[in-house]
């Protein structure tokens, strides 16, 4: 029997709304869930989706491409890969599987939110394959973790992050959690389909990808590329319905949307890529920068993608290529100093060759993050191991979660952005971060921080790691043994030899 | 134990530190505390020629030291920064 071509009747078979007679419209799609700002039904159902794929044609593609991940996996099981791994790359790896697998998984509800929500029949049907999607890489995140525990028990966070209060968790969850769980269809879908996985998914998964094939983890590079192949296609459900919202008049509530989107995903991207990429991948593997791939994947690809719609770029561009230069060299600062707080083994990467190369992609960076890391390098030469983890807690930001930092040595700029609302006082790193709290304040003001939870004593300050579920065996440890340490030693003895 | 927290930025600090002083503990003793926990770990040890001072963010002069935090009107988790000062300006200003 011959088959219809798909496109013949594609469009009919998605065309899946209704009249409802038992309940009503209002009922069946609630506005706070379906779309706040009640565009048109009429419009909705124009929705056209620029990437169109059939059940059939799904399934026979996902399939494949899972056998290629687990095919790689498989032949690559008894490589040595992970032993023989850089200590950078094992704490990548360790911090990586901790993080994403339960934003993975947290995924398929926010699309299936979107799939029973959305008031457009594309819509729905492309939020479909999302969560179809989102299951995929839930999977195999926990299945390649579990494929890790045996070499490394860190990798039980995969499992174990996200029923903890860590404080790095707590901080994905509030971003998340914002975005993607607690919203309309529509605006979740702008907040997650256009501003995060358009700008940013490529970040970790394709520069990721790359780096990983160089340092030789084939089966962490195709995973990634694998995923990365769904998210271009779900990421476009965002298109379609931003076009709606500017045809609609509605563009300034859109625009908004994004500007709050691409802060809170940028925020959490730095912390997570822009460590892994300027410190932890091994220097002679790395393919460039993080700030150089920042220009050229993100902010080249969005801005040009915002202008063809008709969007502008967020108020705040000017204070995010400022930030870009900074953040992320910041929060490795208190990831290495705090490393006990976190499942992973941290590593420095500022032996000298390393920071020659941050000097270079960052000038200054010997000015300012450099001075913070001669005073942990005195201390580990002169054997004062316990000097190099402070004793007192970080403050913590109360929109991104994670340490509210600046610039540290020469250069010293330090701010805090405080607003003090409801007799509560909040502390932001940025105007960035308090702008976003101020758009909404009763979305934002009940949370509390870990800081906040010692403040307010719910938390002992001698608590605070029972509190976040971890047991003394968990705690980080220095992922070199300070070995990196021995390179400023090495080049002090030939600076006095030579005399230079 | 002090229950009172602060939050302490530390000059040449790459970010803001929870110090847990007491109502009564004046701007000498909350220096005390910074240098205790900081001085040695994030910034460069406190030379013999420096004395830390307390001061508000953007503010250009320094909190008198024998003033207390309850004195000073400080709300739990106020901001405040920490600043080396030569001590011969100590002297000059007479509170060296």
């Amino acid at each position: 029997m011959a088959l219809l071509n798909s496109e013949d009747w594609y469009d009919i078979a998605r065309d899946t709304n209704w009249t409802p007679r038992y309940v009503s419209e209002q009922a069946l799609f609630p506005k706070e869930l379906s779309d706040v700002l009640e565009m048109p039904l009429e419009l909705l159902e124009t929705f056209d989706e620029p990437y169109k794929v059939t059940y059939r044609d799904y399934v026979k593609t996902q399939r494949e491409k899972d056998v290629g991940a687990y095919s790689v996996k498989a032949a690559l099981a008894r490589s040595q890969m992970y032993e023989n791994a850089s200590p950078g790359w094992k704490a990548l790896l360790q911090m990586h599987f901790g993080a994403v697998s339960f934003l993975e998984y947290h995924s398929v509800s926010a699309f299936a939110r979107m799939t029973r929500f959305g008031r457009a029949p594309g819509m729905r049907n492309m939020a479909t394959f999302g969560s179809l999607d989102e299951m995929r890489h839930a999977q195999v995140h926990l299945y390649f973790a579990y494929e890790y525990l045996a070499k490394s028990r860190t990798f039980d966070w995969a499992q174990k992050a996200p029923r903890t209060d860590n404080w790095v968790i707590i901080s994905e969850r509030h971003t998340f959690d914002d975005l993607e769980h607690t919203r309309d269809a529509i605006s979740a879908a702008i907040m997650t389909n256009f501003a995060f996985e358009t700008a940013f998914t490529n970040l970790q998964f394709i520069a990721l990808s790359a780096d990983a094939a160089n340092c030789g983890d084939f089966s962490f590079s195709t995973m990634l590329q694998s995923i990365q192949s769904d998210e271009a296609r779900h990421a476009q459900i965002g298109e379609p319905l931003l076009k709606m919202m500017i045809d609609s008049g509605r563009k300034a509530e859109a625009q908004k949307l994004i500007d709050i989107s691409f802060w809170r995903c940028w925020k959490q991207f730095s912390a997570l890529s822009g460590t892994c990429m300027d410190y932890y991948t091994p220097l002679d593997k790395r393919e460039g920068s993080f700030k150089e791939f920042m220009n050229e994947w993100i902010l080249d690809q969005f801005v040009a993608k915002l202008e063809d719609m008709g969007m502008e770029k967020p108020w705040y561009w000017d204070l995010l290529l400022e930030d870009i230069e900074v953040f992320h060299h910041a929060q490795q600062l208190g990831i290495y100093l705090y490393r006990p707080t976190e499942w992973w083994h941290p590593i420095a990467g500022t032996n000298p060759a390393e920071r020659a190369w941050l000097e270079e992609k960052y000038p200054g960076w010997n000015d300012t993050f450099g001075q913070v890391w001669d005073v942990i390098i005195e201390n580990i030469r002169a054997g004062r191991l316990d000097s190099t983890i402070p004793k007192t807690l970080p403050m913590l930001c109360n929109m991104h979660g994670l340490e509210l930092t600046g610039v540290p040595g020469r250069k010293w700029n330090l701010k805090d952005h405080t607003l003090d609302y409801q007799g509560r006082r909040y502390h932001f790193q940025s105007v960035v971060d308090k702008w976003i709290f101020e758009q909404e304040p009763e979305r934002y003001a009940g949370h509390l921080s870990l800081i906040d939870r010692v403040a307010q004593g719910i938390v002992a300050p001698d608590g605070v790691m029972e509190h976040m579920n971890m047991a003394p065996e968990e705690y980080g440890i220095e992922g070199t043994n300070y070995a990196w340490v021995e390179a400023y030693d090495d080049a002090l003895t030939t600076r006095r030899a030579t005399g230079t | 134990m002090s229950n009172f927290p602060v939050v302490c930025g530390f000059e040449g600090d790459y970010g803001f530190k929870v110090l847990m002083v007491d109502r009564s503990s004046t701007m000498d003793d909350v220096c005390a505390v910074a240098a205790d926990l900081l001085a040695g770990v994030v910034v460069r040890p406190v030379a013999p020629t420096e004395r830390l001072r307390v001061r508000l963010p953007d503010a250009t002069e320094p909190l008198p030291p024998t003033l207390t935090v309850a004195e000073a009107g400080f709300i739990e988790l106020e901001t405040i920064e920490i600043y080396r000062e030569p001590r011969v300006l100590a002297a000059v200003r007479n509170d060296a």
